[in-house]
């Protein structure tokens, strides 16, 4: 049973009494986040370029000068306070802001610098100072050390040629790791001045040693972890300072007592261990920050906050150092801080995958590393945070293990996901650690799983995930079957895959299957080949000594994560299209070699033409009768779980650069749309342009009832899926209050249900049709409008056409009577 | 061509303006007639020329030491630059040995990347309108320079 302190919450455990009006620093701080326009912020850049060029000639490991780089950054970054959050570090100098990593994809917006502040989409502020501060002084340095550009110098990797086609794969590596989560335990029990010591002490017990390479090696690495962590000193050094000062001028005595305290707490930590709840947020946002100086701000998670920061909350509770209040509010600013920043992206990024941010999640609920149930007050107080401020990031996740967590808690965030409309998303225990132990995750590890950026699972602070190595578009794979090896739409007659036969005289599906698979594991070769050698220049140029700091396993082997420092190690494939693929399969076999509705060369033609002569007939056969993906159909079964298999023992024989395994995964952020607005047709009837299914959701308008929708993915397998999934469903709100007793029962069954039949993960839009048409045809009307995408949660006004289009199109479902509603057919996609 | 810039070395920055003017009207009669084949040429005389007479402009070539190729699919439209010394020179065919090579599909297609006012190269790639071989960053850096030429003269 949950242990819950306070008696309000063991009362109410929505904590009905409390609202933005009765938190009004929340509100204050609500309503300048939504008025704030993003800016993007060169500081980063400019001080980590600065290092490196001066530290050009001097021949130093790039281990430490990687380490002095991150270190020259925090101890001479802008100190701005620029609201009155309790809170004191911040992501860049600006409210919201873009930090620049010119060494992995900053230069991008190059040609932008001059209009990336008026485009059309998304702007995102930047001066003509910053801009010539670019231009000139600091993207030049970065022309030839992109991890881009050393790679192609230096490697030259055949796969390359394939990536920047855009429409087969991308390799993730090119822009960002990240995508992991940190061990933030050790600084708030212990502080940083004893990490720092455990480094020394490692460093002068090797140099008493036979100093060989690989000792050498280490020596360097203890040595650079300290750099790096007295870089955060200096940076938390002056933040008290900072603040002593702003203390000193305040004339507000509030404020002034505000400052006083902030600062106080900056020189306690996270030099110190934590004593209280704010110095525990304090001191973890601090290194949070810091390391998102060192490692690109994408899906760097904070982790399992209600169980990490538990301690300090339950310390100050039960010595009446804290109220309720005090706790909603000091949890509500860290929401605001993790929110306090986004990536920059070129123009037509953002047109085709534009309104991601940073995703960093945040994990509630589910068990302890026992077994136990792990809700406590903190897990109600997150929830109700979510709930009150209903901001897209952190990417809040709630965990429910159905055999050992309350129905009271499970409830509550299904009563979170209707009040918001979209948050947080739910992950089933039972699978998901069965799902890890299965990877050879220790079980009590497994338990202390944390989502990763969407929906990747890691075990917190011991599992370097890289869980975004490659995202794998697998309809590339069907159109290299269907046309032996190329892909008209995409390359024109270029052979791209191996030549795998003229699927005209092919004699059965097994012939095809065969060849889809064979054209699938050159490809998702391609893919891999290219992640590794990604990996080589990472290794080489830039290594984590600062991120190291934070997990388990680099401080007792004296080795960088890069170089399979942490205690696990994978590498992530999410694949997009699942849907499509399945359901352009279940056509071949069906409608080609079993009904012989047509013959393969018309369905190859077809697909050609994209189905310019068979706009009729055969696209209603298509689309109506040929066996659907989330239907029981034993095809649609069969090819589903062929397909997850095929994945998971291809990715599975392979181990990365670290030593750990590849894992498949099915969630598409929103490159699902993207790449599917660059893409050809397919035989399950999807024309070409069309978006694609998201994550591993049935295809949208395809699956009429709900319940089959749910069992289809469920019964995948989590075991071979260990990457993880977004099932993305879209729920006809309820109608009144009346009917909301009964739909709150109907939402928290039903998601019981598809957990007790294997499901890993679902998440929610509580939209019609109607309301989502609307808000794309009047965005100024819904500013605040929260949706979520295929693993995160995005401001709807914020995503680009074909997301939108691909968010109204989802199939929207009546909970109480299971069945889709139709959508409009006045709905023609905005075009 | 070494002539021509020697030429113009000798001219005051007056003179150069008016040459620009010129280049630029010249430019622009070519976009409007949609004759783009000796665009590409024309396009980095100007940049040269920019470069001569703005002192802001000519920051993007101090110091930069960089061969660049453009050619069309077919072949009918090349034009190469050369970065070195704190100059730029032009060429009217290929060069070898470049940072960058950028094929573009046709005139139009290099004319919208560098001056639709979206110098997105991705979309480019993405429509098939534009390839490359070799180092995109330096496609990225020209197409700043294009951006700065396009909002300068208003083309």
């Amino acid at each position: 049973m949950a242990t819950i302190i306070f008696k309000e919450i063991q009362k109410d455990v929505s904590l009905s009494d409390y609202t933005l009006d009765s938190l009004l620093l929340l509100k204050e701080l609500r309503e300048q986040h939504f008025q704030t326009k993003t800016e993007i912020c060169i500081e980063r850049a400019k001080y980590v370029t600065e290092y490196m060029k001066e530290s050009e000639d001097k021949h130093e490991p790039m281990e430490l000068r990687r380490a002095k780089a991150i270190q020259h950054y925090l101890a001479n970054r802008n100190i701005l306070f620029h609201d009155n959050n309790l809170i004191a570090a911040s992501t860049t100098s600006k409210l919201i802001g873009a930090p620049l990593y010119p060494e992995t994809i900053g230069l991008t917006i190059w040609p932008e610098l001059y209009t990336i502040s008026t485009r059309k989409a998304k702007p995102q502020i930047l001066t003509r100072e910053e801009a010539d501060e670019l231009n000139f002084n600091i993207f030049p340095y970065w022309l030839d050390r992109t991890i881009l550009e050393v790679t192609r110098k230096e490697q030259n990797p055949s796969s390359l040629n394939l990536m920047e086609k855009i429409a087969f794969f991308l390799a993730g590596k090119s822009t960002v790791i990240s995508h992991t989560t940190p061990y933030f335990e050790p600084v708030l029990n212990q502080g940083l001045n004893t990490l720092i010591n455990k480094a020394k002490e490692h460093e002068e017990a090797l140099k008493k040693q036979d100093i060989d390479r690989e000792t050498e090696g280490k020596i360097i690495f203890y040595q650079a972890m300290q750099i790096a962590m007295q870089g955060i000193l200096e940076y938390s050094r002056r933040l008290s300072e900072k603040l002593a000062e702003l203390a000193k001028n305040e004339s507000s005595p509030e404020k002034k007592q505000n400052f006083q305290i902030m600062s106080e707490i900056c020189a306690r930590v996270p030099a110190n261990p934590a004593t209280t709840y704010r110095e525990a947020i304090n001191s973890l946002w601090t290194c949070e920050v810091a390391i998102l100086a060192e490692n690109v701000n994408m899906a760097m998670n904070p982790g399992r906050l209600d169980q990490v920061l538990y301690p300090f909350f339950k310390h100050d509770v039960e010595n009446k150092m804290l109220t309720l209040e005090e706790a909603l509010t000091l949890t509500g600013c860290l929401w605001f801080k993790v929110a306090d920043n986004t990536n920059p992206v070129p123009e037509t990024s953002e047109k085709l995958f534009g309104g991601a941010g940073s995703v960093p999640a945040v994990t509630l609920g589910g068990v302890d590393k026992a077994g136990k149930d792990a809700v406590n007050d903190l897990t109600y107080i997150m929830l109700k945070i979510t709930e009150l401020l209903s901001i897209k990031d952190p990417n809040v996740n709630a965990r429910y293990h159905y055999k050992v967590n309350d129905k009271k808690y499970r409830d509550r965030v299904c009563e979170v996901i209707i009040n918001t409309r979209a948050i947080p998303a739910l992950y089933n225990d039972v699978s998901n650690i069965a799902t890890l132990e299965n990877q050879g995750v220790a079980t009590e590890h497994a338990r202390d799983y944390a989502v990763i950026g969407c929906v990747e699972l890691g075990s917190a602070g011991r599992e370097f995930s890289s869980s975004s190595s490659i995202l794998f578009n697998l309809s590339a794979v069907m159109d290299l079957t269907l046309f032996n090896g190329k892909r008209p739409f995409i390359t024109g007659d270029q052979q791209i895959g191996p030549e795998t036969g003229n699927p005209e005289d092919f004699q059965s599906f097994n012939e095809f299957w065969e060849a889809f698979k064979t054209q699938l594991r050159w490809l998702a070769q391609q893919a891999i080949d290219l992640n590794e050698a990604f990996a080589i220049t990472h290794q080489k140029l830039y290594p984590t000594p600062l991120l190291s700091c934070f997990f388990d396993g680099p401080m007792e082997k004296g080795k960088d994560l890069i170089f399979g420092g942490a205690r696990y190690n994978s590498s992530g494939a999410t694949h997009l299209a699942f849907s499509d693929v399945c359901d352009s399969l279940n056509a071949i076999e069906y409608a080609v070699f079993k009904e012989k509705k047509l013959t393969m060369k018309e369905m190859i033609e077809a697909v050609r033409t994209d189905f310019a002569e068979h706009n009729g007939e055969l696209l209603s056969y298509l689309k109506n009768t040929v066996p659907k993906f989330g239907t029981e159909d034993p095809i649609a079964v069969r090819n589903s779980k062929n397909l997850v298999k095929l994945l998971y023992d291809f990715y599975q024989e392979h181990t990365n650069y670290r030593g750990g395994k590849y894992r498949p995964a099915f969630w598409s952020m929103t490159n699902h749309a993207g790449i599917g607005k660059i893409s050809g047709a397919l035989p399950s009837g999807r024309r070409a342009y069309e978006v694609f299914s998201s994550g591993i959701t049935p295809a949208s308008q395809r699956t009429p009832e709900l319940t089959p929708a749910f069992i289809a993915v469920a019964e995948l397998d989590s075991k071979y899926i260990p990457g993880g999934v977004a099932l993305n469903m879209k729920y006809t709100p309820e109608a009144g209050s009346e009917e909301r007793k009964t739909y709150l029962k109907k939402f928290g069954d039903m998601i019981e249900g598809y957990f007790k039949h294997g499901g890993m993960q679902v998440q929610f839009n509580i939209q019609t049709y109607e309301t989502l048409i609307d808000a794309r045809n009047h965005p100024d009307n819904y500013p605040e409008l929260i949706v979520r995408v295929s693993g995160y949660s995005a401001y709807f006004k914020d995503l680009s056409d074909a997301m939108q289009d691909e968010l109204i199109r989802r199939t929207q479902y009546n909970l109480l009577t299971g069945k889709a509603v139709r959508l409009p057919e006045s709905y023609n996609g905005g075009e | 061509m070494k002539f021509i810039s020697n030429v113009m070395n000798f001219f005051p920055n007056i003179f150069r303006k008016i040459v620009l003017k010129r280049l630029v009207k010249k430019i622009a009669n070519r976009i409007q007639n949609n004759f783009l084949d000796d665009f590409l040429e024309l396009l980095l005389k100007m940049v040269r020329l920019v470069s001569c007479v703005d002192k802001d402009f000519r920051r993007n070539i101090e110091g930069f030491n960089a061969r660049y190729a453009f050619k069309s699919e077919d072949g009918k439209i090349a034009a190469s630059a050369i970065f070195k010394n704190n100059k730029m020179q032009v060429l009217t065919d290929e060069i070898k040995d470049t940072n960058i090579t950028v094929i573009f599909k046709d005139g139009q297609a290099l004319w919208k990347f560098l001056f639709s006012g979206d110098p997105d190269i991705f979309e480019f790639i993405l429509q098939n309108k534009l390839r490359y071989t070799g180092n995109l960053n330096y496609i990225l850096k020209f197409g700043y320079m294009a951006t700065h030429l396009r909002l300068k003269f208003g083309l």
